[in-house]
């Protein structure tokens, strides 16, 4: 009796020991199937930072509302499409009614943020990468370091002084890092210690592989980096930083500006920096940018929005090039072949946006144009008319080019001209004015009810401040 | 090999058990035997057997045996919980032979199914609900669960009627919205996520664990309650074979009587009248603006043209019997069904074989294996939204015999187009098997060990036919205007063949101790400990091949045509794998059959939660006082009334994927001249490391009573259940960078009250009938949020750009959310109320108008047994909720509406104050369009007669029955159902693409050989 039952106890005993110890803790753990996020390696450093110039794609940061904000609140375009289609608040902006609920304020706010986040994954994971190449390393950083740049900037001319992040936040960062304003000289400063690190380690255009195009460059930092001084009056860093680019020989102007927004215009000797947008299937483009803003209606492409004002198109020299260049005009037939019939809704439509092989595209071919070598030349003349020095050089450069005469003495209101002209709906026009201190005179004088004190800045969204218990603060005003 | 201190803990204590029941182990002078039997001659396991008036005993074995030594002068008294007890005065003859057990009132001492193990009802100390086979089986059901539809309190079942469909089964309320909400369902202890693959007649019981006292043994998964099926084992004796063949037929219970040729014209035509009245915009697109002709050429009735007389016929043949050591239950059966939705078929085939068989006195092998082969043609319920709205104007087929197409007024699709141009098959297959060893190691003490595997092995088919899908869409469609005349754009494929194969398969491995002994005639314990392993792999497969030649179609052969000639093939797949291990525990005290305490414990580890979190404690603590066992009680009139108190904390693990955050790779971004796409990667979400389970604490309170010698039967349960870190939803501000994501903040609460009450009787040998009653109350509610990050989330979308629910604080899930209509203004159109009086209708004045969750459920069922007639009557409501008519309100315009709508419509000439007038605006989402969702219906008429035959030598016995399933139903919602599952946020509640409640009548025959 006792021996048997001593026998199946251990039989037992064995039973559950063999049992137990081939199911230890090793029995749950399984190999990963998928990269997650304990599974990023140097092998994803290039796509960290190929996934932080995706951001350029989106809606948020480059179609509707960021439309919204820089063009359709100017003097150089209106709401246009149906008068009955709002686009959900951009007949707001026209007249500068929107407020802190509107949802263009909301997207542009919440897309650069996202980029700003792609942006410190990327750099703060590829800095504890330490089987990279070196070379390669500091390149990589150094272009996520000109997005994040880019991108604050851009929410500096927005908004003003915004948080600073530059840690990928977790969700136990205190709410006072993530919502706490900082100045907009801190902003400043954090852009220019980016792009200065950038310009330091980033290649030159020319020196870059050919199937890297696209990828910001030494230029394009330099570039940035002296439009960033422009906004703080720091003419001299201008003038140094605009020559510097000139000076290497990377640029040049397009012969001829209608085919800078062409699609043989990609990339070209006059391109600093440009989103590269890709409409063929497998599509990668800009979400609805050339969709936006195509002519509505029939025999139209799209939905009509940002179009050029009457004050824009009266404004150009009759012989000016770039007038024809920039509008497309009922009734015409543009360089490709399309004829744009009477019936469509507006007048006029922004030819810039306008994608000739991929129209009506949800995802535009469009490259659009960041920095080009035209302004370069402007900011360059601009400086030197602060400071003195070889203006009409520069200047006369850009207007030759589009078929003006030169100007022998220009003044800064000649450059102020030119960059309008120049550089109409590339996403500059209401910060310029803002900057040029112009903004209340030009605007009011449109019957565009600008408050000075209150329109240099636009509205933080409400949403954030209400998350934020009081510590986002809003804008003056608003 | 690493130590594991845990373990070593387990084996001391499995040490001490084995010691303490040596040291029972008795000497005495001879050694009598016998075996104890019940009136079914089935063994009983466990009965006490011991010396009158001393502490000598033993228990019989699970062959019913026992052996206890005893001088001759002794008195052997057996006993056991629901029998009489039974005396023998000693003699020479030692073997006592088969002695029966006369059962106390049979029904009430069951043996319960619970976790891992059985106990017995008359002692079980939580709530738990059992159905038997036998009461499933009395009308024709396919799906198991529908049938348990009220038959157990607090079990809220909203039952589908749609081929091969289950039902939704809500225990105590719903408790989470992001977790999985259906409960656990272990079929012979393969834990499972549904019992659709079994055969109704295969089950022998079915016991639904509603408390935590039950569940806590069932740990992270006990949190939505578990469904026990137990399948039938064959019997001792010879083979019979029972077969059973029924035949029905099923139709839409209530149509909604839609307006007709002439009323749709003059609705639409008043519409289209208001909206160029009303449109102030010249600039509008005002092509709409058409009026319809007055003389149309047809009057469609599109539900007529979808749907038909459904039929099922069902087939189940069973054999079960035994001799010496080995059982065997085989059965099989067939049921097909066509759909009341033309052309929406099922089949099903269902194989078991379940053998015990005895090795040896020390050790029991069984197995169970089941076999379910399914096939659909599933069909969009879709159609039936297609059907409310398409216009009567509109023909099947025009005179060219092309389909009638809408698109010039409305965005309606044609129903039978729809139907016709739906191509698409599914084959499902599942196994369950599992093989299971008792092993008696020293007499109470048993080993059970138990390997199960279950798989589904189910492939879909679909033929996506875009070219006959174009042709069907506008009369002016041809095949030579397919493709798109841009030269640039690409080229669409006439067609997509697709398949995909997905494999589920798990594995289980059990290993627990069971000990039950009495000591001391008073002291009963009973322990369960052991440990439970299980791996789960998911695998998928996808192919999909475009412009396969038209007729491949058939047999769904992705192998046509090669990549060289545009039938472009491409595919993917994915996978994951999921582990558990746990340690399972229980200890079951009785005290003298009056005081009862039970205690259970398990230890979860689960490879899906990261690894600080992974590990997870449940409990459970619950006492038990029968009070009617005590001395005083001796006189009352209660034959039983025990009181019960419980306490546990469970989990719910079955929560989406939470801790794994990819690296995703869907930022590409185009590089060079030739703009290569580059592929970009990045985190775009976060997690919160401590993301691990829903944990559940329950509270219960019970008492069960019996009066009247048996005749009248109650049980009150009073529980709370809080799932204390229920997750919801964070959205950080934007400067956060990433996407919202999932956290522990939410606390949703569930309070409830059961009442089950049943009267029997048997007034003859001839005639017996009994009333059973239950009806239950919940109040569930959103009790805490402990984020201000909450993302209040809104659903229930409509697809229209309206949105009907939202899920917030001090409201039960799945609230309506919407604007509430104060009236009809003078030109025929809704107003709004203004809560905030800003004058403005938006977001701020929307309230909430009550929940799809019904607060209270009732059933009751009749049956009665007149000599060979037999009479059963089920009756099942469900109250207190609120139910959205998606269909009536998805307007988008010129819809056909509602008869009643256009008779009661606002006129110039007739204003009224319920209906507005003609319109083709899209509604609000208001409360014009929610309805009550209380109903009440007859479930189930059966009646039955048997011939029972001593002379044939065929038949032992007949029973042909007729049943009639939900003939009849009472409620106040105008739409085809009020019952209508769904997710949450998604459209439960809210009747679009529903499918209807039916109504079933069967003729049906069983025969026992």
């Amino acid at each position: 009796m006792k021996k048997s039952f001593n026998k199946s106890v251990f039989y037992f005993l064995i039973t559950l020991l063999v049992i137990h110890f081939s199911c230890t803790d090793k029995f749950l753990e399984i190999s990963a199937n998928e990269i997650t996020i304990d599974g990023i390696t140097s092998e994803q450093a290039i796509e960290l930072v190929n996934s932080t110039y995706n951001i350029l794609l989106s809606w948020q940061v480059s179609s509707f509302s960021w439309n919204a904000i820089t063009s359709i609140s100017s003097d150089d375009a209106d709401k246009g499409s149906d008068p009955g289609d709002t686009g959900a608040d951009k007949h707001l902006f026209d007249i500068l009614a929107h407020d802190a609920t509107s949802i263009s304020v909301a997207e542009v706010w919440e897309g650069h943020y996202k980029g700003i986040q792609r942006a410190n994954q990327a750099i703060n994971r590829i800095k504890l990468f330490e089987d990279l190449d070196y070379e390669l390393k500091i390149r990589l950083i150094g272009e996520a370091k000109f997005l994040r740049a880019l991108f604050y900037f851009r929410l500096l001319q927005t908004y003003g002084g915004v948080p600073i992040i530059n840690e990928t936040p977790d969700i136990n960062s205190p709410i006072e890092v993530l919502l706490r304003r900082a100045s907009k000289v801190e902003v400043f400063e954090f852009i220019e210690n980016d792009l200065i690190e950038s310009i330091n380690v980033l290649p030159e255009k020319s020196e870059y592989p050919d199937n890297q195009l696209g990828r910001a460059t030494k230029g394009a930092a330099k570039a940035l980096l002296a439009k960033v001084s422009m906004y703080q009056n720091k003419w001299e860093t201008v003038l140094e930083l605009t020559s510097e680019v000139i000076k290497s020989g990377e640029y040049n102007l397009t012969p001829n500006y209608e085919d800078i927004w062409r699609e043989i215009g990609e990339n070209n000797q006059e391109s600093i920096f440009e989103v590269q947008a890709k409409g063929e299937l497998p599509s990668v483009g800009v979400d609805q940018y050339s969709l936006t803003q195509g002519a509505r209606g029939e025999g139209g492409w799209g939905w009509g929005f940002n179009v050029p004002s009457e004050n824009l198109l009266n404004s150009y020299d009759p012989n000016d090039l770039r007038k024809d260049a920039t509008i497309i005009f009922r009734g015409e037939t543009l360089y490709d072949g399309r004829f744009v019939p009477e019936t469509v809704v507006n007048p006029m439509y922004n030819q810039k946006a306008y994608s000739s092989a991929f129209t009506d595209y949800q995802q535009t071919g469009k490259n659009i144009r960041i920095l080009r070598y035209a302004e370069v030349l402007l900011m360059n003349a601009e400086a030197a008319s602060q400071l003195g020095g070889d203006v009409s050089g520069p200047l006369n450069q850009v207007r030759n080019r589009a078929g003006l005469e030169s100007i022998i003495n220009p003044s800064q209101f000649d450059v102020w001209n030119e960059r309008r002209w120049e550089l109409a709906f590339e996403h500059d026009r209401y910060f310029d004015l803002v900057r040029q201190g112009r903004a209340e005179t030009i605007l009011q004088s449109l019957g565009i009810p600008f408050v000075a004190g209150k329109h240099e800045l636009f509205p933080i969204p409400n949403v954030q401040i209400d998350l934020s218990d009081g510590i986002l603060q809003q804008n003056p005003g608003w | 090999m690493k130590v594991h201190s845990k373990p070593s803990v387990f084996y001391i204590l499995i040490l001490s058990i084995c010691l303490i029941s040596i040291s029972f182990e008795l000497e005495a002078q001879d050694l009598y035997s016998g075996v104890v039997i019940d009136e079914n001659s089935s063994p009983i396991i466990g009965a006490s057997v011991f010396l009158k008036n001393s502490t000598i005993g033993t228990q019989t074995d699970f062959n019913g045996k026992f052996n206890l030594k005893a001088e001759i002068s002794d008195t052997i008294v057996i006993t056991y919980i629901g029998f009489k007890d039974q005396e023998f005065n000693l003699t020479y003859e030692k073997d006592l032979g088969i002695i029966t057990l006369i059962e106390n009132i049979d029904e009430l001492n069951e043996v319960v199914v619970v976790g891992y193990g059985n106990q017995i009802k008359e002692i079980l100390t939580s709530s738990v609900s059992s159905v038997k086979g036998d009461d499933l089986t009395i009308e024709p059901i396919i799906n198991a669960n529908q049938a348990l539809q009220g038959k157990a309190a607090g079990v809220q079942i909203i039952a589908s009627d749609a081929p091969g469909a289950g039902s939704q089964v809500i225990i105590r309320g719903l408790g989470t919205i992001q977790g999985g909400r259906e409960p656990l369902y272990v079929v012979d202890g393969i834990l499972t996520n549904n019992i659709n693959n079994i055969n109704t007649s295969d089950i022998e019981t079915i016991s639904i664990l509603k408390d935590a006292a039950s569940l806590a043994i069932y740990g992270n998964r006990g949190a939505n309650g578990v469904v026990i099926v137990s399948t039938k084992k064959g019997h001792e004796g010879k083979f019979s074979i029972n077969a059973n063949s029924s035949f029905g037929f099923r139709n839409i219970s209530k149509k909604t009587l839609m307006a007709d040729t002439n009323s749709f014209v003059t609705f639409s035509n008043e519409a289209i009248f208001w909206n160029l009245l009303s449109d102030s915009n010249p600039y509008n697109d005002n092509s709409l603006s058409y009026f319809f002709p007055t003389n149309q050429l047809y009057n469609t009735n599109w539900i007529e043209e979808i749907s038909q007389l459904g039929i099922i016929t069902n087939y189940n043949i069973s054999a079960s019997g035994g001799q010496n050591d080995i059982k065997s239950f085989t059965s099989f059966s067939l049921n097909q069904e066509e759909g009341i939705l033309i052309g929406n078929d099922f089949e099903r085939a269902t194989f078991r074989s379940n053998i015990n068989f005895k090795v040896s006195n020390k050790i029991d092998y069984s197995h169970n294996i089941s076999i379910q082969l399914a096939n659909t043609t599933p069909k969009s319920f879709g159609v039936f939204t297609s059907a409310y709205k398409q216009s009567p104007i509109i023909p099947v087929r025009d005179e060219n015999g092309r389909y009638g197409s809408s698109i010039a007024f409305n965005n309606v699709a044609n129903p039978v187009a729809q139907l016709d141009l739906q191509n698409e098959r599914q084959r499902y297959l599942k196994l369950q098997g599992s093989f299971k060893l008792d092993y008696k190691i020293i007499k109470p003490l048993v080993l059970t060990s138990r390997f199960s595997i279950e798989t589904n092995y189910n492939r879909f088919y679909n033929f996506d036919n875009r070219l006959a899908t174009f042709l069907s869409l506008e009369p002016g469609n041809t095949v030579n205007n397919f493709q798109p005349t841009d030269p640039d754009s690409p080229e669409i494929p006439e067609n997509i063949l697709s398949v995909s194969h997905n494999n589920d398969y798990r594995w289980f491995f059990d290993n627990y101790l069971t000990y039950n002994k009495t000591f001391i005639e008073k002291h009963n314990i009973d322990v369960t400990l052991g440990i439970v392993a299980e791996a789960n792999k998911y695998e998928s497969l996808f192919g999909s091949r475009i412009n396969v030649p038209e007729d491949s179609n058939l047999n769904f052969n992705l192998n046509l045509g090669n990549n060289d000639d545009g039938t472009e093939e491409s595919g993917g797949g994915f996978s994951e794998e999921r582990k558990l291990y746990s340690y399972i525990s229980r200890l079951n005290y009785v005290y003298n059959n009056k005081y009862i305490f039970n205690a259970s414990y398990r230890r979860d580890s689960a490879n899906f939660f990261t690894k600080k979190y992974r590990h997870g404690n449940f409990f459970a603590f619950s006492t038990g006082w029968l009070m009617s066992e005590e001395d005083f009680m001796e006189n009352s009139s209660f034959d039983k009334l025990k009181f019960r108190v419980s306490y546990g904390e469970l989990g719910n693990s079955q929560i989406p994927r939470l801790n794994i955050v990819r690296f995703n790779q869907g930022f590409p971004y185009p590089f060079g001249p030739g703009q290569n796409i580059q592929q970009g990667g990045t985190i775009t979400a976060t997690i919160q490391e401590d993301l691990s389970w829903e944990t559940t604490c329950e509270y219960n309170f019970g008492f069960e009573f019996s009066l009247l010698n048996y005749k009248l039967n109650g049980e009150v349960d009073l529980y709370k259940k809080i799932n204390e870190n229920a997750i919801l939803p964070i959205e950080l501000p934007d400067t956060f960078g990433f996407d919202s994501f999932l956290s522990h903040i939410g606390e949703i609460s569930n309070r409830g009250v059961e009442l089950s009450i049943n009267w029997n009787d048997k007034l003859n040998d001839n005639f017996f009938y009994s009333i059973e009653s239950n009806i239950a109350y919940n109040k569930n509610e959103l009790s805490k949020i402990s984020n201000q990050f909450f993302a209040n989330q809104i659903g229930g979308g409509i697809n229209n750009g309206q949105y009907t629910k939202k899920v917030s604080l001090g409201q039960p899930l799945g609230s309506f959310f919407l604007y509430k209509v104060a009236g009809i203004d003078d030109k025929g159109q809704f107003v709004y109320k203004d809560f905030n009086g800003d004058q403005e209708i938006n977001e701020e004045d929307r309230r909430f108008f009550g929940s799809f969750i019904p607060s209270i459920t009732a059933a009751s069922n009749f049956k009665i047994e007149f000599e060979n007639f037999d009479f059963n009557l089920n009756v099942y409501g469900s109250f207190d909720n609120k139910v959205y008519n998606g269909k009536k309100a998805q307007r988008f315009g010129n819809e056909n509406i509602e008869k009643y709508v256009f008779n009661n419509r606002w006129t110039t000439a007739r204003p009224s104050n319920t209906t507005p007038r003609a319109s083709n605006s899209i509604p609000l989402s208001s409360n014009y369009f929610l309805e009550s969702g209380d109903f009440l219906r007859i479930n189930n008429i059966t009646i039955g007669y048997t011939f029972e035959s001593t002379k044939s030598k065929i038949f032992k016995k007949i029973r042909t029955y007729a049943t009639a399933k939900n003939p009849l139903m009472f409620k106040r919602f105008s739409g085809f159902t009020p019952e209508l599952p769904g997710s949450p946020l998604g459209l439960a509640g809210i009747e679009l693409d529903a499918y209807p409640t039916l109504s079933s009548y069967f003729l049906g025959v069983n025969l026992l050989f």
